[in-house]
């Protein structure tokens, strides 16, 4: 539901809502009020279990979420107002969401519907590298991404430099970078006959004028692709984010709305990080008129969210969102390690087998914490797609795959804080041809071996 | 009535509690620089905790509140026994086009909390104002924080104007975020680049013996 007729109305709210200093907004207002609601809904992190089976609990943070939305509202940084919404409005956009879209185009148009917990149906996969990356590299990570054959999607990674300058924010050179990194995706995806691929772009873009520069039906990002939309921490917004989703949604192509809930904030704990997820799906319908979002809740410390506190964030959002919604949804993985460790393989797998399992959607893999150069590869994203096909298909229970987690997670928990960072793209890619190394191929071969013993049956 | 249990209202985020328990304090003797001695190990172990992320930002900012609380109380008193030390001037902010602040927010509270005065500039701060507060203030470091990749160059441009206003080796530039890192720290001149909010007052400690 991308509802332009909507932005006017939440626009006028940005203006006209409630004043609030911004330094009481969080401290004052937010925090306290999800305080209440994990204590009046009684939601409790289990440690036990970073995959739980709970479905009452799940509705219960539904509902907090749901009320943590309506109470709080959304803050306007630049306006200093809160754009409030009412009960009836948010149920009249879950009534009026699809639950199915066909993104992409031609023949490489695929449907993404909304799944249910132990669903059968296989996730959507987004893969994405998720970092920046050096411009020679561009091209060809671009192709290495659209050369795997579960890819239902792609999000390209993202250009530090044009031209030799390097990108600024708000300035020529991050315009220039984004048609860079639009004009690339594309002729990967041409060049290996899959030109109707599914885009999420561009990620280039930090700000408003560098996405609204690459709006083109001949040559940039098209209206069967999708463009993001994010938030600031927590529940924040601003006009240059507000400028992004009116565009979208008057450009026509679809919206996402992105948001990272950050564990150790002000959400507190894995309650907390799971009630602010599930409540920026709210924002993401009722706000931006996004039609999926894509949530990353990360550990404040780590930047990753493969460890168990975060595990069980993403599986109680997931079966929340999966039971009390009809919305897509896509569950970002963020690794500590980086490509090229059986590390990074581990904890893709463990993340894309909980996130299945609970009802969301893929989207694989940003590694070494987001946080470093070219050091993120297809290979991790692969492993991640395959295993959750395989959960999928072969109908694994939440108990089932929270048996498996427990035993990836005693292989590479501890090294959460000071996991290896791997290797570059350049360096366990041939980037001529965009392929694997053979080093790189059989760690991963060797990895998914291991799982399979654990129980998971890939299809292939 | 003692120091640790004004160290316990602080710790818990009672400021109005930490407050009258300071003043009575005071009022019957206690040295003010043995109280602030107190509240420093108060704060390092608030900090320490938050580190491990066994408490979480919220309960942090309380205890921060709660401290600068008592700091007011105390204010008077240090005056009379030569004021407290103040470790370092710092002007800090989040670069122009950067609207992601909770990394800076937090540095910010534990330079605070460990003898720095902090003038906070905000988040989407051009240039030019973080060198103009910095001389405004008498600062002796300029704190520059980024998010995203395409906001580092920014970092750099505060160096560069530093260089052209001829005025470079007044100040300490410390950047930090989470895109940046030793290396860019080196590419651009910075002074210090501060992995993590912990380590901040330290780091900066030993930059200004050097």
């Amino acid at each position: 539901m991308t509802t332009a007729y909507r932005h006017w109305e939440i626009l006028e709210r940005s203006q006209t809502g409630p004043f609030m200093d911004e330094d009481d907004f969080l401290p004052k207002h937010f925090t306290p009020t999800l305080k209440k609601l994990i204590k009046k809904y009684d939601i409790k992190y289990d440690p036990e279990n970073p995959c739980p089976t709970d479905d009452a609990m799940a509705d219960r943070i539904w509902q907090a979420a749901w009320e943590l939305f309506r109470d709080v509202g959304y803050y306007n940084t630049d306006s200093h107002r809160l754009i409030q919404v009412t009960d009836e409005e948010i149920r009249e956009a879950l009534y009026m969401a699809h639950d199915q879209y066909w993104v992409g185009a031609g023949k490489d148009a695929v449907l993404w519907k909304h799944r249910q917990i132990e669903d059968m149906d296989p996730p959507f996969c987004i893969m994405s590298p998720d970092i920046t990356c050096d411009e020679q590299y561009h091209q060809s990570i671009c192709m290495a991404y659209l050369k795997e054959p579960l890819l239902d999607g792609i999000c390209g990674p993202i250009l530090e430099k044009t031209f030799g300058h390097l990108i600024e924010s708000s300035g020529p050179s991050e315009i220039s970078g984004c048609i860079q990194h639009i004009t690339n995706q594309k002729l990967a995806a041409r060049l290996l006959g899959r030109p109707g691929t599914f885009m999420v772009a561009v990620g280039t873009a930090e700000h408003d004028s560098g996405q609204i520069a690459v709006s083109d039906q001949e040559w940039g990002v098209q209206k069967s692709d999708a463009r993001l939309v994010g938030s600031l921490t927590e529940f924040k917004t601003a006009d240059t984010l507000l400028n992004r989703s009116l565009h979208y949604a008057q450009y026509g192509c679809f919206t996402g709305n992105l948001t990272g809930a950050i564990y150790g904030g002000w959400c507190g704990g894995s309650e907390g990080t799971a009630v602010t997820t599930v409540a920026y799906s709210l924002i993401g319908l009722v706000i931006h008129g996004a039609v999926f979002n894509q949530h990353f809740p990360f550990h404040l410390n780590y930047g990753s969210n493969t460890t168990r506190e975060l595990l069980w964030s993403i599986a109680m959002a997931g079966q929340a969102l999966a039971r009390n919604s009809r919305l897509l949804h896509t569950s970002n993985g963020f690794a500590n390690a980086g490509p090229m460790t059986e590390m990074l393989f581990r904890e893709t797998a463990v993340h894309a087998m909980v996130s299945t399992v609970t009802g969301w959607h893929l989207w694989e893999m940003a590694s070494t914490r987001n946080k470093y150069k070219n050091r993120a590869t297809p290979l991790e994203a692969r492993i991640g797609m395959e295993v959750g096909h395989a959960v999928a298909r072969q109908g694994l229970s939440r108990a089932e795959v929270n048996d498996i987690s427990k035993k990836l997670l005693a292989k590479y928990e501890d090294q959460a804080a000071d996991a290896p960072i791997g290797c570059e793209y350049h360096e366990c890619y041939d980037v001529a041809k965009a392929v694997p190394t053979q080093e790189h191929y059989d760690m991963y071969r060797r990895v998914k071996d291991e799982i399979a013993d654990m129980g998971i049956e890939f299809p292939f | 009535m003692s120091l640790e249990e004004l160290s316990k209202f602080v710790e818990d985020g009672e400021t109005e509690d930490a407050q009258a328990l300071a003043e009575k304090l005071l009022k019957d003797g206690v040295n003010p620089l043995e109280m602030i001695a107190e509240m420093t190990r108060t704060m390092a172990r608030v900090g320490d905790l938050f580190s491990k992320l066994e408490i979480f930002l919220p309960e942090i900012m309380l205890a921060g509140e709660a401290l600068s609380g008592v700091v007011e109380v105390m204010a008077p008193y240090l005056e009379e026994v030569g004021g407290q030390e103040v470790k370092g001037k710092i002007v800090i902010g989040v670069v122009k086009g950067d609207l992601h602040e909770i990394g800076k927010n937090i540095v910010k509270l534990i330079l605070e909390t460990n003898g720095f005065e902090v003038k906070d500039l905000g988040y989407n701060v051009d240039p030019l104002t973080f060198i103009k507060e910095a001389e405004a203030m008498g600062a002796d470091f300029i704190g520059a924080s980024s998010l995203m990749t395409t906001t580092m160059p920014r970092q750099k441009e505060i160096i560069e104007i530093l260089n052209a206003k001829g005025i470079r080796d007044q100040y300490k530039v410390v950047i930090g975020g989470a895109p940046t890192s030793q290396m860019w720290a080196d590419q651009i001149g910075a002074d210090l680049y501060c992995k993590d909010a912990k380590s901040a007052p330290e780091l900066l400690t030993n930059l200004t013996q050097r």
